[in-house]
C-alpha cells in the first residue's frame, strides 16, 4: 500500500472513536463511539459526512477499524469491522 | 442503529427477488440518484434528511417512503420546485 | 418536515399525503422537472441501468471466475473495482472490497446506518436487509441473524461483520461448495446466490 502523506494512521494502529453525540448527521455509529478497535486497512480520502451534510466538502483518510463484539456488546466471538473517519478517531 | 434490541425476527422470507416491490420506489431511487448527478444535493444531504425524520415517521413508515419524505423535505429547503 | 408548495388548492400532502403514495411520487417528478431540476429522459436512464444490468448474477460471475482463476481470485480481493472492470462492471462508483470466507471464517455484510449495498453487482436490496432487525442485529448477533436464514456454522467458524459506513461497498466471495469440482465458471456463476455474496448464506 502506497504511502498517503498526510494520513495519521497505519494499518495495525490501534485507534479510539470519539465519544459524543453530536446533534448533526455523522457516519461513527453509536454502538462502536467510545471504543477501541484495530486498523486493519487504509481506504481512501473522501469528503467527511459531518461536513457533507452541510454543503461543504472536506476530504479524509477513512479507515476500516476492527473490533470485538465482546468489547462493544459485552458478549459475542465475533468482530465487527466499521470505516471510519480519521477526525473520529484518536490513538488508543 | 447498529446493536440495538427489540426490532425482532429478521424478515428472511422478504426477499425482493423481484427487485423493487413497486414501481414508485424504483421511480424514488431513480429521482434521488438524477438530482444527485446534477450535484443538487449529496448523499449525506439526503441521509441527514432522513435521519431528520421525526422519529415516529422514521420508524413507522418502509424504506422508500423515508427516501421520497427525505427528498421533498431537501426540494422544499433547497427551493427545487 | 418542512412545509410543502401547493400549487393547486384543496391539496394537503402532509408527511403521510392524501395521494396514493404513486402519485405523490409523480407529482414531485412533475414538479422537479416543471423547475427543470429533472428530465423523463434521465430518470428513465437511471431506470433502465438499474432494471437492465444491476443484478446479482453480476457478483456471481466475479465469484465464479475467482473459484477457477487464482490470478482473478488475487485480484479481486486486492483490487475489486479493477476485478469489476475487467469483467465489464465498471466502472463503480464505489470503492469495492471482496472479504473472502474460508474454512474457518464467514463473512456478514450490513448498512446499519441505512442500508448501502452495491446494487450495481447484486441488484437492488432484499427488504430484509433494509429491515431494523438486519440493520441493528446483524452486528450484535450475527449467529443467532444466520439461524433465521437457515444457517448453522460449525462452533468453530469465526465470523466476522462488516458495516458499510463510507464510500466502500463491500460483497463477500463464499467457499466453492464441495461437489463443483467439475463445474466451469459458467456453471459455477449459478452455484452462487445473492445471499451468499452478501453472508446470509454460505454460497
Amino acid at each position: 500500500m502506497s504511502e498517503r502523506a498526510g494520513a495519521r494512521y497505519a494499518v495495525g494502529d490501534r485507534v479510539r472513536v470519539r465519544p459524543g453525540d453530536p446533534d448533526h448527521h455523522t457516519r461513527a455509529p453509536r454502538y462502536v463511539r467510545g471504543h477501541a478497535g484495530e486498523i486493519v486497512a487504509r481506504l481512501g480520502e473522501w469528503a467527511l459526512p459531518d461536513a457533507s451534510a452541510a454543503g461543504i466538502i472536506a476530504p479524509e483518510t477513512c479507515y476500516a477499524v476492527r473490533f470485538a463484539a465482546a468489547d462493544l456488546f459485552g458478549g459475542g466471538e465475533h468482530t465487527v469491522t466499521v470505516d471510519l473517519w480519521e477526525s473520529y478517531l484518536d490513538r488508543a | 442503529m447498529g446493536g440495538q434490541t427489540g426490532f425482532g425476527a429478521v424478515p428472511a422470507g422478504d426477499d425482493g427477488s423481484a427487485g423493487f416491490g413497486a414501481d414508485w420506489e424504483a421511480h424514488v431511487y431513480a429521482l434521488a440518484a438524477v438530482l444527485r448527478q446534477r450535484g443538487l444535493f449529496n448523499s449525506d444531504e439526503l441521509r441527514d434528511a432522513i435521519e431528520r425524520l421525526p422519529p415516529a415517521e422514521y420508524l413507522g413508515t418502509s424504506y422508500w417512503a423515508r427516501w421520497l419524505a427525505a427528498i421533498e423535505t431537501l426540494v422544499a429547503e433547497k427551493g427545487l420546485a | 418536515m418542512t412545509g410543502h408548495d401547493h400549487d393547486h388548492g384543496g391539496h394537503d400532502h402532509g408527511e403521510h399525503g392524501d395521494l396514493p403514495v404513486a402519485a405523490r411520487v409523480r407529482r414531485l417528478e412533475e414538479r422537479l422537472i416543471a423547475a427543470g431540476n429533472a428530465t423523463d429522459s434521465e430518470i428513465d436512464a437511471v431506470l433502465a441501468r438499474l432494471y437492465d444490468s444491476a443484478a446479482p448474477v453480476n457478483g456471481a460471475r466475479m465469484a465464479a471466475r475467482a473459484w477457477t482463476d487464482p490470478d482473478y481470485r488475487g485480484l479481486l480481493l486486492s483490487d475489486g473495482n479493477a476485478a469489476a472492470a475487467e469483467l465489464g462492471f465498471g466502472p463503480l462508483t464505489y470503492q469495492l472490497r471482496v472479504v473472502a470466507n474460508t474454512a474457518g471464517l464467514h463473512n456478514m455484510i450490513v448498512c446499519t446506518l441505512c442500508s448501502c449495498y452495491p446494487i450495481s453487482l447484486l441488484g437492488p436490496s432484499p427488504g430484509w436487509y433494509k429491515s431494523f432487525a438486519y440493520r441493528s442485529r446483524a452486528v450484535r448477533e450475527p449467529r443467532a441473524v444466520l439461524r433465521e436464514f437457515g444457517v448453522t456454522l460449525a462452533g468453530d467458524v469465526r465470523i466476522a461483520v462488516w458495516d458499510s459506513t463510507s464510500e466502500a461497498r463491500y460483497m463477500v466471495l463464499p467457499s466453492r461448495p464441495a461437489g463443483t469440482e467439475g463445474m466451469d465458471a459458467d456453471a459455477l456463476t449459478g452455484v452462487v446466490t445473492r445471499n451468499g455474496l452478501i453472508g446470509t448464506a454460505v454460497a
